[in-house]
């Protein structure tokens, strides 16, 4: 197995979330593709630990532990917010939050 | 009991240990479609954490375990959860007129900006020498010396993870509060 499996696999996982979080309707599928996005990058980030020069150092490792922290901070932040929305428009879906549409 | 021994060793690893990779790659590949392209939310939830677990899976069999068991621990036991929870909160108004579940403009420039990317992408990886790297033997990444990194050489990032995670928690439950105005 070369780098370029895992890369390509990473790719398309990061293809799907960019295209969840373009086009589905409601707020929370938007969060869940940015969520298989971050998943990607974690992906890429163990892969070329992996196949690394100096795997020793864990540089790659690190990142994705702390990548995995900031994804996690975030998907709360964002699912407080989603339900903060949806208790004032009534609705879940990204077209219906126009407030602020100038 | 030897001779069990000498035919465990002796059991081709290196191209078992390619498909605890691939196996689990593909079966995370199928669930992220599924979380992406289901209409009902709770099925693309549970696929979202089907595929959280296959990821993990990914992790541990490329060697960096402890990230595999953050990744379900953090993702499957928390955010997936969390997610589940949001839809149901969120559900009752979803349920009105069975709609499209994709935005206004339908989902075809979604998918063209995602082919144009994946097609950019890929090219460059399979035209890229460094991606032809093989893979060397495996590391090994003991969780003590994971611990001794964080203590040491990364503890500034670990405590500003720690402001950071505290006060997206504290300002999470602040925002999804009851406003108790009059």
């Amino acid at each position: 197995m070369t780098l370029q499996i895992l890369l390509a696999v990473s790719a398309v996982l990061f293809t799907f979330g960019l295209v969840a979080a373009l086009t589905r309707r409601n707020s929370i599928m938007v969060l869940v593709g940015i969520e298989l996005m971050m998943g990607a990058a974690n992906l890429n980030f163990i892969a070329f630990w992996r196949f690394s020069a100096d795997p020793q150092a864990l540089t790659g490792v690190m990142f994705a532990i702390f990548s995995i922290a900031v994804a996690a901070a975030e998907a709360a932040v964002g699912l407080a917010i989603i339900i903060l929305v949806h208790r004032r428009i009534r609705s879940s879906n990204v077209d219906d939050a126009e407030q602020l549409k100038g | 009991m030897n001779d069990l021994l000498q035919k465990f060793n002796a059991l081709p690893w290196d191209a078992i240990g390619q498909w605890l990779v691939l196996l689990p790659a593909g079966v995370m590949l199928l669930a992220a479609a599924g979380a992406v392209a289901l209409r009902n939310l709770i099925h693309a939830a549970l696929c979202l954490t089907l595929s959280f677990i296959a990821l993990g899976i990914v992790f541990i069999a490329l060697g960096a375990e402890f990230v595999g068991f953050v990744q379900l621990l953090v993702y499957v036991g928390a955010v997936a959860m969390l997610i589940v929870f949001a839809i149901l909160l969120t559900r009752p108004s979803d349920l009105a007129g069975a709609m499209s579940p994709f935005a206004g403009f339908g989902p075809v420039g979604g998918i063209l900006t995602g082919a144009a990317l994946l097609i950019a992408l890929l090219a460059f990886i399979f035209s890229s020498p460094a991606a032809k790297t093989p893979m060397p033997s495996m590391p090994v990444a003991p969780v003590a010396q994971i611990g001794n990194l964080l203590m040491l050489d990364f503890v500034v990032p670990l405590q500003a993870v720690g402001v950071l995670l505290t006060a997206a928690l504290i300002g999470a439950a602040v925002l999804a509060m009851e406003d108790k105005k009059p």
